[in-house]
């Protein structure tokens, strides 16, 4: 039997290795993919307009993050479906069919906030919006409809390097290590709960980090891996380095742009991604520009590739339409004609001329601030789903920590409804 | 007859005997011990507490329910896993669709109501999971009834008739409780099965494999894509997963086992029988792309000093694959290969003819073939089947043209 045994695990090695690869994905790509055009822009603006005074956001959006990203892998591997199933199954399809409403609204800013970024990072090398926003357009839509899952997933882990440079960025532009650092961990002032240009930052800087959007995807993700139960440990570690990677990054964006704009009193990027970036390269030099740039761009496509497709899955396992890659266009015409017109329109927008692309983009994710808490509060109640979930329900200091992100973020929304004059 | 649709009935006001509202419907069961689609009871939720309507009783049905008995003598609703309930079971979730070979969301399910007797039999007929039941429930209550309706004459139905529903179910106790058997599914093509396995979540493909019958099982695993594959049979207790696998052809078997855990693959070869334990453990000890990791070990060879009719007799008592009937091997009494009879000639020949005159020119190749070569081989003379033979020209196994095609469409993928 012994031997019997043996034979039987002759590829077991490349058996282990692949299922290591296996788990390793869905939680890093995601959270690189969360540093795409919205949340660079949003960054670069928070950095701009506030120096470092908004740094003290990031210790509590990245545990939020944590939390998050980690009931929605948790929610993946354990039912083996994704959030759209699981909230037309609990919740029935009238619900569902106002938060797919929803989430086609955001997650269209969300893409033209991809678009806007991609027009901006190629501005800056001479090219013109109207000609690369409709071939990346087309480049996008071919790479997901033609492409396989596998070999556009091994590109997006390549391309998570590509952040590094934002952090390199950063360390070019020669912060006030100090000033940044302490500002990190200073209790944020309360005077800023009147502020409506505070608030709307703020809560920007919450929405492109926890994206809604992003939840749908990382779990579809999970379940996608086939990534069980069992396999679940290995899966969190992903989700949780994934996570601080991603808020590194922020950080540096924010560290870079605050001593560089912020203190040159350039306090409004404004108009154009490329603005921003122009106005880096006296102060930082030749190669920081052209890395922030590239990196901008890189994210941009990237997240325009993944965006659409996300979205376009999870409103048509939601209502029940017919989805998935492998099917012919007149076989699934909801999905195809829903992640075509996103495209398609999400690149128009962005060719509207003089159409202030970072405030449109900020913008969009702004909205993903107010919507992030609904779509939390469905989550919670299926990660708390003994029925659902099994053993494998929220323990108390997530929900404590969730539940704070909940009514905090409703909070902020409020508050910036009423100071907005 | 009249059909009500689930959605209308749930919530709708009971009144009794007397006249008055009693309460409003929460539920609609059926029993399936005592009939498979009559509807057994409503549970209506009362002043005080939820009580059971027996569908015997009730004389008018829509958005006002009517009864003709009062509500002291309806039942105290007890929850019980035994009956299925519409609201719970169906509505919103993912069935199968056995007619349109797919998974589908139900959106609402269609009642029919028959008088009989001044009392309605109320009976499941369909499930709607088109546009006309999405609309119905997202306006119900929303705009006026009769606007509504007018509204939903104009969208075409798309529903499917009950009996091309298979229920997924994953609770073991509660399937046999509810009669679930996947009775449809099993019927269609193996490949069609696959298909709407790979389109279900985990623990509905598990139910399926625990529930199918064991051939029907085999061969849809063998056209589901491996990953899926190896994690169905992770998913199923290793003396199930033994049953499957022993229905396997030999050589997807092999690939199967090779791709699993060393303790997973240890469990199941425990389980088997030990004639199709050795088959499957020697493909194993061959690398997946060569010759011998892809040839099958079920084959037809007779002695080459035999008749049509020994061809004749084989056949008949092959179990293998239907893709490897396609040629004839013929053998001495070495196992050495002397021979190959197209299936087409032993069918137009005489039962008497000698098989060793019928044989025409093959070809053959060695054990560790690589993949590439075992392709072009088939492509240069037109295979149907290519015999493996060992460095003693004896015949150790067959590649049939579906593996390869399988195999050059997985390069590709």
């Amino acid at each position: 039997m012994a031997d019997l045994v043996k034979r039987a695990s002759r590829r077991n090695w490349r058996a282990t290795f692949v299922m290591f690869l296996a788990v390793i994905g869905p939680g890093f790509v995601t959270a690189n993919v969360d540093n795409d055009a919205g949340g660079i822009f949003t960054y670069s603006q928070a950095g701009a307009q506030f120096g470092y005074t908004l740094l003290w956001t990031m210790i509590p959006i990245t545990i939020a993050l944590v939390v998050v990203q980690e009931m929605a892998s948790r929610m993946g591997a354990v039912t083996g479906k994704g959030l759209s199933d699981l909230i037309r199954e609990e919740f029935g399809f009238r619900v569902t069919f106002f938060v797919m409403v929803t989430l086609v609204i955001t997650n269209f800013g969300n893409v033209v906030g991809e678009f806007a970024g991609i027009a901006s990072s190629l501005e800056l090398f001479g090219l013109s919006k109207y000609i690369v926003v409709p071939v990346c357009a087309a480049i996008v839509w071919l790479l997901v409809v033609r492409g396989t899952y596998d070999s556009i997933e091994k590109v997006f882990l390549a391309a998570s390097a590509f952040y590094v440079c934002y952090i390199i960025a950063g360390v070019l532009a020669h912060p006030d290590w100090k000033a940044a650092a302490f500002a990190t961990v200073t209790r944020p002032q309360a005077a800023g709960i009147r502020n409506y240009g505070y608030l709307y930052m703020v809560i920007g800087l919450v929405g492109t980090t926890i994206a809604p959007w992003m939840q749908f995807y990382l779990q579809a993700s999970v379940v996608e891996k086939g990534i069980t139960p069992k396999q679940y440990a290995a899966s969190r570690w992903d989700v949780i380095l994934g996570c601080l990677f991603t808020d590194v990054v922020a950080w540096f964006i924010i560290v870079a742009c605050a001593a560089t704009l912020y203190a040159t009193g350039q306090h409004d990027i404004g108009r154009s991604g490329a603005e921003a970036a122009q106005a880096l390269r006296p102060l930082v030099g030749e190669y920081a520009y052209l890395l922030f740039a590239a990196g901008l761009f890189n994210a941009s496509l990237f997240a325009a590739s993944i965006l659409p497709i996300s979205t376009a899955y999870a409103v048509c396992e939601g209502l029940g339409f017919e989805a998935g890659l492998d099917k012919k266009f007149h076989e699934a015409p909801a999905f195809y004609w829903l992640y075509t017109a996103l495209i398609v329109l999400g690149s128009a927008v962005v060719l509207v001329p003089h159409l202030p692309l970072v405030y449109v983009t900020v913008l969009s994710q702004v909205a993903n601030g107010v919507v992030l808490p609904f779509v939390l509060i469905f989550m919670l109640l299926l990660t708390n789903d003994r029925e659902l979930m099994g053993t494998f329900t929220n323990t108390r200091r997530f929900n404590v920590i969730a539940w704070t992100t909940v009514v905090v973020t409703i909070v902020m929304t409020l508050a910036m409804l009423i100071t907005h004059r | 007859m009249s059909l009500v649709a689930l959605s209308e009935l749930l919530g709708a006001a009971v009144r009794d005997a007397s006249g008055s509202a009693r309460g409003r419907v929460r539920e609609v069961a059926i029993d399936p011990h005592e009939h498979g689609t009559r509807i057994a009871y409503l549970i209506v939720k009362t002043a005080d507490g939820d009580r059971l309507l027996p569908s015997t009783d009730v004389t008018t049905c829509g958005s006002v329910v009517r009864a003709d008995t009062d509500v002291a003598t309806w039942e105290r609703h007890t929850a019980s896993d035994n009956v299925l309930l519409l609201k719970r079971d169906l509505l919103d979730q993912q069935i199968i669709d056995v007619h349109g070979r797919k998974v589908v969301r139900v959106n609402d399910v269609e009642l029919d109501a028959t008088p009989v007797n001044s009392h309605l039999l109320l009976t499941v007929v369909a499930v709607n999971v088109g546009a006309r039941g999405a609309v119905r429930r997202l306006l119900k209550g929303v705009v006026p009834s009769f606007t509504l309706r007018a509204l939903l004459e104009k969208i075409p139905p798309h529903v499917i008739p009950w009996e091309y529903v298979d229920l997924l179910e994953t609770d073991p106790a509660r399937r046999v409780k509810l009669k679930i058997a996947y009775e449809g599914l099993s019927k269609l093509h193996p490949a069609d099965i696959a298909d709407i396995v790979e389109d279900l979540p985990p623990a509905e493909r598990e139910a399926v494999f625990e529930t199918l019958d064991e051939e029907v099982a085999a061969e849809a695993l063998e056209e589901i894509e491996p990953d899926i594959q190896k994690s169905i049979v992770e998913s199923l207790d290793s003396n199930r997963a033994a049953d499957i696998v022993e229905e396997m052809d030999p050589d997807a078997a092999a690939d199967l086992l090779g791709d699993l855990s060393e303790d997973r693959s240890g469990e199941i070869l425990k389980e088997m029988q030990p004639a199709e334990r050795q088959e499957v453990t020697d493909l194993l000890a061959f690398s997946e792309h060569t010759a011998a990791g892809r040839m099958t070990t079920e084959f037809i060879a007779v002695r080459h000093d035999g008749v049509v009719d020994d061809a004749i007799e084989a056949l008949k008592k092959f179990e293998g694959s239907r893709e490897a009937v396609a040629t004839i091997y013929l053998i001495d009494v070495a196992n050495k290969l002397t021979g190959a009879v197209p299936l087409l000639k032993i069918a137009i020949s005489s039962p008497a003819g000698q098989l060793a005159d019928l044989t025409e020119q093959f070809e053959t190749c060695a054990p560790d073939t690589p993949d590439d070569e075992v392709a072009a081989l088939f492509d240069k003379y037109n295979l149907l089947t290519l015999a493996v033979v060992d460095e003693h020209g004896r015949l150790s196994g067959i590649i049939t043209a579906d593996d390869v095609i399988a195999m050059l469409r997985g390069e590709r993928g």
